[in-house]
């Protein structure tokens, strides 16, 4: 596969994603702001907590830490963060939809590049390493 | 108006209006944004920086990965270029995410007034280089580390490829610590290490770097959501106006003058950063 070829295949999945990813932070965040969910920390609460360290945060407010926001898809901010975490995603996509190119064109080499690097972003997402403090 | 008594929706309104802003500036001068979001946002707003740092990663994520596209078809990005620098970066972004965490808020603020400050100056001071005609290292040519790129404002085209790959790939594990730390994109140490250290041509190093921040953010983004230290409703206003505002940045990349852009940059740089250090120092809370 040629350097173009790899490029426009990248771009191509990278614009979806980053779309996708954008519209669905749109909605997500004005089904936050527009009160049309509950918030797991009440919008009007928040002034008072948002100057606090993030671990002072979480004690005061029970704020979820680690995938426990996954818990959380029917309050407001749970499903922003959902949000946030897809963008956290596209790279791992991209690089998942680039691995099997670059194998069948038998380029070993920046396969085991994008293979290593989706590892490091697996092992990143999991939070195996970086958990709750 | 005291800062308690400003209703709270005023806040992701004014948080949009800056990072649209900022996302233009970030793309034309080549940083991920981050740089310029921690310490503005850091200061005049009032969050924590635990949660400014968070922000401001994801915002550098979010502004580069809507550049890419853009970059990649115009051949600004080289994906033979980011690949290995991005592996070690990420590495480096993920430890320094987890170190950030460990350091208390008075000395993070002191350090990012002092960084900002240098970063500055590192700018004000660089040089480009489009010396494109280095030969490569042996490393550098295993991993194809070369390209051409058609550059419709000079109307050239240029054949490029890179050396000193090793020196390269240690910068960018020390540039994604220091970004996974302080919640930057990094892109002001970037450009310099692939245009001056490692002879990329300067609009491909400024399209890789933008390309290699989406990477690399990636990594540490995920520390910082694990830790609870995302907070939507100041990440996701940033993120919808850095991903508005680097579309259109990224567009104007090839016509804009730099140099306007660079001293722009510079003069809000050290603004923030001096402000930044005096409410690390406890001088101006």
């Amino acid at each position: 596969m040629n350097d173009r070829a790899l490029r426009e295949l990248y771009a191509r999945w990278l614009d979806v994603a980053t779309r996708a990813g954008f519209a669905i932070s749109l909605c997500a965040f004005l089904v936050y702001a527009g009160g049309l969910l509950p918030a797991y920390v009440p919008l009007e609460e928040l002034p008072r907590y948002w100057s606090l360290p993030v671990h002072r945060f979480i004690e005061v407010t029970g704020a979820p830490q680690g995938w426990a926001w996954l818990g959380e898809l029917a309050y407001g901010d749970g499903l922003n963060l959902a949000a946030i975490a897809l963008l956290g995603l596209v790279t791992p996509a991209c690089y998942a939809r680039l691995l099997p190119a670059l194998i069948a064109t038998r380029d070993w080499l920046q396969a085991a590049l994008a293979l290593l690097q989706l590892v490091v972003l697996v092992a990143a997402a999991s939070g195996l390493l970086a958990g709750p403090g | 108006m005291e800062v308690a008594a400003v209703p709270w929706w005023i806040w992701p309104i004014a948080l949009f209006a800056v990072s649209f802003a900022i996302g233009i500036v970030a793309v034309l001068a080549g940083i991920g944004g981050g740089v310029l979001f921690v310490p503005i946002v850091g200061s005049l707003f009032p969050f924590h920086l635990d949660f400014v740092r968070g922000a401001g990663l994801v915002f550098a994520l979010a502004g580069t990965l809507s550049a890419g596209p853009p970059l990649l078809r115009a051949g600004m990005a080289s994906l033979r270029l980011v690949m290995p620098l991005a592996l070690v970066g990420s590495i480096g972004s993920f430890a320094g995410a987890l170190a950030g965490f460990a350091l208390g808020t008075e000395l993070l603020q002191t350090l990012l007034g002092v960084l900002i400050i240098g970063i500055a100056l590192l700018i004000w001071r660089s040089r480009s280089a489009d010396s494109v005609n280095v030969e490569a290292d042996a490393l550098g040519a295993l991993l194809r580390l070369e390209g051409e790129f058609r550059d419709p404002a000079a109307g050239v085209s240029i054949d490029w490829r890179t050396h000193r790959t090793l020196l390269g790939l240690a910068a960018f594990a020390a540039i994604g610590f220091v970004g996974g730390i302080f919640g930057l994109g990094a892109g002001f140490a970037n450009v310099p290490a692939l245009n001056l250290l490692m002879a990329a041509p300067l609009k491909v190093a400024v399209g890789s770097s933008a390309l290699l921040i989406s990477v690399i953010n990636s990594s540490a983004a995920w520390v910082y959501l694990h830790r609870g230290a995302l907070l939507p409703l100041v990440v996701v206003p940033s993120i919808l106006g850095v991903m508005l505002g680097s579309r259109i940045g990224a567009r104007l990349l090839a016509s804009t003058p730099a140099p306007v852009v660079r001293r722009l940059v510079i003069v809000v740089m050290l603004l923030a950063g001096a402000r930044a250090l005096s409410r690390g120092l406890g001088l101006w809370i």
